[in-house]
């Protein structure tokens, strides 16, 4: 193992001088809009991307994931997955074009996850570059319909009909370099909906305000005891409501995770959730609905499983500290189809969810460089127990 | 008036996506491409331009043989960028230090035959926010597929890029429906046919570019037209539709100062062809007024119409290209 991660400093640079094929294929595929569910487009850029790299083998699943197959050497060996997911937040109508700058590019998406789908593009014309060959077939894969209400159907759909074994995975995401994310928490996404038919006339100030009610909802939220261990939590993180200053709000809405390192928790913290939601709907006239919109298991690989080991060896190589932490994302699949996987970061950057979001180049190549090194070692069988 | 030209004569970008027959034509014909691109404070578009070209057309195919950005003196980090991803970048100023020296994008084109050393010579503006190597092919396309087209115009339709980053498609440009068609109907109808005689987008043969004479300013779109057009007649020339170019507005007062060069341009070519004659000359001033704290002011715009002449006539480019 120790000696592929000599070359890893060398391949940096020879990565660098690639950099107009890579910042190309970052550009020409984010500046394709592909808010979740709308995919289309440039998912079959994508492919043809890859076919015009002379990709051995370019399809999409029956869901419509693209996928390209580099053959390796050795077909008795299960391949290696290389995912990211192909979806953004920003909608069509929002500016996609891209600048370029000496040491940055910024655009919408381009953090989460252009950069990443850029560089899966990319992968077999640096391969080819960097004259490697590999025992396993490398699967190139864009995922669709990862984010929010996509609730990671596309990587669902991939392994639930992949029916051969699969040797390990890597999970690209554009930020942060370092990262090294090997284990994911269970959680629940929730939203509760507050809905009061609209009344007229005088009787208008007395009914309830979808908004105090919500107020409550949190506040009993706020009143839940949760454990230190297992590790749990419940994020507020979405709130809308209401149309206007001097009128009682009819709507409101709220968005809320449960996490926590037990899927048995997240259960038993759901469940009370919902007693004191069914509670409010009863003691006031109004219409308050609990919806889950997507779940996930906790997984996770020993901290000391090889891939994670020989994952923190290769950042450490290129001078970089691993920095871990839990991760939804695809990694969970890959994990809860007990397939060893990890998530890496490619750069660094800022304003990720913002349509000026904006990476910097320069540490790309070095995360480029870890990605080739984890398949490396996924290749020489770190996976293989 | 030969109105079968916008027939035979108009492409489709799609006409010439195949790059490798490009690619093996432009070896059967033993030539070289050159792209230049004329720069004054673009570091917002110019990487992304070099970056998709020698992607996708130097490295990918070898359709194009250089790149190569010609500056008026930005004051930004365009040139800095530019080189920063392996363009060759030189001043205009620089360039044949021993002529007198002008500023303006004209002036950067006509230098650009000097410093490129190919027989094909792309022109593309700086400015393009959804750059495509569309934008190359399918300009040398016809150059390359054609014997008889020398020169090769690139239109689109126009969206423009507003400040709340919606885009709203337009027609032609102002000063194209409102100077240059009328002007056209009225003295060469036939080159109504061409969809945007003010496009920054253009491609030529060197034997053709070195020929005539360049506008330092904005003249020099109306003039490779005009004196292609006269020299060697409309077949020698195409147009090729790239679809869209996301453009920056411009407000009415510069699209003013334009139409004032174009307007001059036009006119000395009306004469030298004896189809008019001024009584007296021009004057060089375009005046508009401003409101300022003592009432209207007049804002003055100096051009003075200079025009280099064909480049064929210098001697230095002559002693470099080995022309007679
Ligand atoms: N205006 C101007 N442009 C120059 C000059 N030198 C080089 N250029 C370049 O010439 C190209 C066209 O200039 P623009 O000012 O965009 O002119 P235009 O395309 O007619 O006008 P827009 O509608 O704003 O695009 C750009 O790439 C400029 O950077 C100069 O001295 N003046
Ligand atoms: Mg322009």
């Amino acid at each position: 193992m120790e000696k592929h991660l000599d070359k890893l400093p060398s391949f940096v640079e020879a990565i660098k001088s690639m950099k107009e094929t890579i910042i190309a294929n970052i550009v020409f595929i984010g500046q394709i809009p592909a808010p979740t569910f709308k995919e289309k487009r440039r998912a079959d850029f994508f492919m043809k991307r890859l076919a015009e790299f002379q990709v051995d083998e370019c399809t999409t699943d029956g869901y419509r994931n693209p996928i390209g197959i580099i053959r390796g050497t050795s077909p008795s060996k299960p391949p290696v997955f290389v995912v990211a997911h192909l979806d953004t937040i920003f909608e069509k109508d929002i500016d996609h074009n891209y600048t370029v700058k000496k040491r940055t590019i910024k655009g919408a998406g381009v953090l989460d996850n252009s950069l990443s789908i850029g560089i899966l593009a990319s992968l077999p014309e640096i391969f080819r570059k960097l004259n490697l060959r590999f025992e396993s077939d490398i699967v190139v894969a864009g995922v669709i319909q990862s984010l929010g209400r996509g609730n990671l159907r596309g990587i669902r759909h991939l392994l639930k009909t992949w029916d051969t074994p699969i040797r390990g995975a890597i999970c690209l995401e554009g930020v942060e370099l370092g990262r090294l994310n090997y284990y994911s928490e269970g959680m629940i996404r929730c939203e509760v909906e507050c809905d009061i038919s609209p009344t007229l006339g005088p009787l208008q100030k007395f009914k309830s305000n979808a908004i105090l009610i919500l107020n409550e909802v949190i506040n009993q939220i706020l009143e839940l005891r949760l454990p230190q261990r297992p590790r749990s939590r419940v994020i507020i993180g979405k709130i809308s409501g209401g149309s206007k200053h001097g009128t009682i709000a009819c709507k409101a809405k709220l968005g809320f995770e449960i996490q926590s390192d037990s899927d048995k928790m997240v259960k038993s913290i759901y469940n009370d959730i919902n007693d004191f939601v069914f509670d409010i709907n009863h003691q006031n006239e109004i219409e308050l609905k609990l919806k889950t919109i997507s779940n996930l298991s906790a997984a996770s690989l020993k901290y000391n499983h090889p891939l994670v080991k020989s994952a923190g060896a290769v950042i450490e190589s290129l001078g970089l500290k691993p920095i871990c932490e839990p991760s939804e994302s695809e990694l969970s699949i890959f994990l809860s189809h007990n397939i060893p996987a990890v998530t890496l970061g490619i750069t660094r950057g800022e304003n990720i969810y913002l349509e000026n979001s904006t990476m910097e180049i320069e540490p790309m190549y070095k995360g480029i460089a870890q990605i080739i090194g984890v398949i490396m070692a996924i290749d020489k069988g770190v996976c293989d127990e | 008036m030969n109105s079968n030209w916008l027939k035979k004569n108009t492409f489709h970008h799609s006409e010439f996506k195949d790059i490798n027959r490009l690619v093996e034509e432009k070896e059967r014909k033993k030539i070289k491409i050159s792209l230049c691109l004329p720069t004054l404070n673009e570091e917002k578009t110019i990487a992304k331009e070099i970056i998709i070209m020698k992607s996708e057309l130097m490295s990918r195919y070898q359709l194009l043989d250089e790149i190569v950005v010609i500056d008026s003196g930005s004051t930004d980090r365009t040139m800095e960028i530019a080189s920063s991803y392996g363009a060759d970048v030189y001043k205009a100023d620089d360039i044949l230090p021993k002529l007198e020296k002008f500023k303006g994008k004209g002036e950067n084109l006509w230098k650009a035959l000097y410093i490129t050393t190919g027989d094909i010579i792309v022109y593309l503006d700086a400015d393009i926010k959804n750059i495509h190597h569309r934008f190359v092919y399918a300009l040398v396309g016809p150059l390359l597929l054609f014997d008889n087209i020398k020169y090769c115009k690139g239109f689109y339709d126009r969206p423009i890029a507003r400040g709340k980053k919606k885009l709203r498609p337009t027609g032609g440009g102002r000063v194209t429906e409102l100077v240059i068609r009328p002007l056209f109907s009225l003295f060469f109808p036939e080159l109504t046919q061409i969809m945007q005689p003010l496009s920054g987008e253009y491609a030529g043969y060197r034997e053709l570019f070195e020929k005539i004479p360049f506008p330092i300013g904005y003249g020099i779109e109306t003039s490779i037209i005009l004196d292609t057009y006269e020299k060697w007649g409309l077949d020698v020339i195409a147009q090729v539709d790239l679809e869209r170019r996301v453009h920056r507005n411009q407000d009415t007062k510069s699209l003013g100062k334009m139409s004032f060069v174009i307007l001059k341009t036009f006119c000395k070519r009306l004469e030298k062809l004896g189809m008019a004659e001024l009584k007296s000359g021009f004057f060089n001033e375009m005046i508009q007024y401003k409101l300022g704290k003592d009432g209207y002011q007049p804002d003055i715009y100096k051009d003075k119409g200079f025009e280099r002449p064909p480049i064929i006539e210098i001697p230095e480019y002559r002693e470099k290209f080995k022309a007679i």
